[in-house]
């Protein structure tokens, strides 16, 4: 008896954001006809991947004890860059313009990484700064307009499909399995997990902590430019008030996923699954038409919920 | 280095010094505008056009626009700055209807006159006010889309983050026509705060909820309409079979209205910027002064009239957006 108690227990501890995931679905489907068509499950896909992307790269950021809050604000800028590019008199071919985007990505990423790593600035402070200097820069880069007219080879990574498949689903597939292979079965993945448990520890096993901290600051930074180019081709125009308070929900994905903040601690399929259970919360409630009021006490209650789920665990160990 | 501060100071002081005999020269009026936030691309038209202005080119007045960052605090404070530094008038654009009343009051104290533009503010203390009325743009696009659909069948609301005064003022005309159809249902009524990345994921979402069942979208901005459209679109419906209306003119709407997937009312920031920069000069240099902006004369056949520019207030009209009009209002945005 007591052993089975503990067996669930352990279930629960390990598979529990899932088994949530399965009952918030079956509850939505008892609700709603709609909710277990394709078509809605296509724009649930579509709506979580911008926020999955940022997810990803903020799971890296938080394993190492860290976190970043510029990603809506990168977002906007890569964006912003892109489509200036693929614009105007002599615009550039969608593919340069989306390298020039990312590499905007990379390259504040980089700042934060080197602020965080070399100079030891808390990364809570070094990325606020950066979620002001990136915005600012955002709305100086065009006055503070929009930037329409993007074209239509850049807009198939946002609009596009392939068969029954939104573009940016795929583009969420193929960066998570890449980063989840990465964290999963690279000596650097190792290390990411290692500099978030002990960083002292991994340093004294001779592991470059400061090059793997500047690194995952990096792998953020480019994931968050990657979501802001589909974001622009999805709006079918680069706004510069694009992203703001993203930051949130990126966080709240790779919480509820399970990713402990303190570090070391986390997977990247928990944050892909929470970042479904934000999309598929947000979701149902419009299809049920309930006021976005009670989504947002719905969202707090489940992060607060997987934080409790998360510390239990911790106790049995 | 000790040379290089020493530099340094020497040419600021030489600057600070040479100031005010630049000023005394020929008066120049220092107007702060005070706007709720500039990243929105209605503002930033707004704060172009003011810079625009005659006065403003020909040097007679100096402007200092106040970036509230939508937050009614900060616009507070930046009043507190306007006071102190002794601001010869101050230009209003309020996040909030009533917060804002106290920083009107410190001017009116201060004896610096407050013109308000663009949104309302409970004060009576403002010298007056600049602005169009939401309620007739509320009307005039739910107006249009029930036109379009034939005066029965169903719609959807995209709303402003309630409670800001134009999302109040919207939803009453808005309310105002859909009382007078009875044939018309609202399926849903939702906010997507301005956001057209929002109002895209809600509208997919709705597209779903009601599949084939929406024949009418009301955005109560442009940016709202446009995500919509996109939503519309990402199903593979013709835009064109939903009547989508949207307010405010922004330069995508306003290519929308070309391509004609949707309709909207031109809200002038022109007129409100410039026009309450002369409502504000005249309160300033007296009865003499005359309105140097066009736009008296080009709303004058709509009924706006300067008078002897005392009004308690302006209202701006709204100007559909039609394919004949719309290539002239995008040559005047670049």
């Amino acid at each position: 008896m007591n052993q089975n108690n503990r067996r669930i227990r352990n279930l629960l501890a390990d598979y529990g954001i899932v088994i949530a995931f399965f009952f918030l679905c079956i509850g939505l489907s008892v609700a709603n006809d709609n909710f277990l068509t394709w078509g809605n499950w296509v724009n649930i896909l579509r709506q979580t991947s911008i926020n999955g992307i940022l997810a990803i790269g903020m799971t890296y950021v938080i394993l190492t004890k860290g976190i970043d809050l510029s990603v809506g604000s990168v977002l906007a800028l890569g964006g912003l860059v892109t489509g200036s590019l693929v614009t105007g008199a002599a615009p550039h071919s969608a593919f340069i313009s989306m390298l020039a985007g990312l590499a905007v990505g990379i390259a504040l990423g980089a700042v934060n990484g080197a602020l965080v790593a070399r100079l030891s600035v808390a990364p809570f402070v070094v990325t606020l700064g950066m979620l002001s200097v990136a915005r600012g820069l955002t709305f100086i880069y065009n006055d503070g307009m929009p930037i329409a007219n993007l074209s239509k080879d850049f807009r198939f990574i946002g609009q596009g499909m392939l068969g029954e498949v939104p573009v940016p689903v795929i583009i969420l597939a193929i960066t998570f399995f890449v980063f989840w292979f990465i964290l999963k079965y690279t000596t650097f993945g190792r290390y990411v997990y290692a500099v978030g448990g002990n960083e002292r520890s991994a340093k004294t096993s001779g592991i470059s902590t400061r090059w793997v901290i500047f690194t995952v600051y990096v792998i953020s930074g480019l994931l968050s430019a990657l979501a802001g180019l589909i974001l622009a081709a999805r709006t079918t125009s680069a706004l510069p008030q694009a992203g703001v308070a993203y930051e949130l929900d990126a966080i709240a994905a790779v919480v509820i996923g399970g990713t402990s903040l303190s570090g070391g601690v986390g997977t990247l399929s928990g944050t892909l699954v929470g970042a479904l259970i934000i999309g598929v919360i947000n979701n149902g409630l419009d299809l049920l038409g309930v006021s976005s009021y009670y989504q947002q006490v719905i969202k707090g209650t489940i992060i607060v919920a997987a934080v409790l789920l998360d510390v239990s665990r911790k106790k049995q160990v | 280095m000790r040379l290089l501060k020493i530099a340094a100071m020497t040419l600021a002081l030489s600057i600070a010094a040479t100031g005010p005999s630049w000023a005394q020269q020929k008066k120049t009026y220092n107007i702060g505008a005070a706007v709720y936030g500039l990243k929105g691309e209605f503002m930033q038209l707004w704060a172009t056009a003011l810079k625009e202005h005659p006065a403003v080119k020909d040097g007679t007045v100096k402007i200092t626009i106040f970036d509230g960052n939508y937050d009614a605090l900060t616009q507070n404070n930046q009043f507190d700055t306007m006071v102190t530094q002794k601001y010869d008038g101050i230009l209003f654009v309020p996040i909030d209807i009533e917060a804002g009343a106290a920083g009107v009051e410190k001017a009116a104290a201060a004896k610096i006159p407050v013109v308000g533009s663009n949104t309302r503010v409970n004060s009576d203390k403002l010298t007056s006010y600049v602005g169009s009325n939401d309620v007739i743009a509320g009307e005039m696009q739910a107006e249009s889309v029930i036109k379009a659909i034939g005066g029965k069948g169903n719609v959807v609301i995209l709303e402003g983050p309630i409670g800001q005064s134009a999302q109040i003022e919207r939803r009453k005309g808005n309310q105002n026509v859909l009382a007078k159809y009875k044939d018309v249902k609202v399926l849903e009524m939702k906010t997507a705060n301005w956001s057209r990345a929002e109002a895209l994921s809600l509208m997919e979402n709705w597209l779903t909820a009601h599949s084939g069942k929406i024949n009418g979208i009301i955005g109560q901005n442009d940016e709202m309409a446009l995500g919509a459209i996109e939503a519309v679109k990402a199903k593979g419906i013709d835009p064109k079979s939903i009547p989508t209306a949207g307010i405010d003119g922004v330069t995508d709407a306003v290519r929308a209205v070309q391509a004609g997937t949707m309709v909207s009312v031109l809200q002038d920031a022109s007129a409100q910027a410039q026009g309450g920069l002369d409502v504000l000069l005249r309160s300033i240099t007296g009865p003499s002064y005359k309105p140097r902006s066009d736009i008296w004369t080009k709303y004058s056949a709509q009924g706006l009239s300067w008078g002897d520019g005392t009004a308690k207030q302006f209202n701006i009209p709204w100007t559909p957006i039609t394919k004949a009009n719309a290539d002239a209002m995008l040559a005047t945005r670049k």
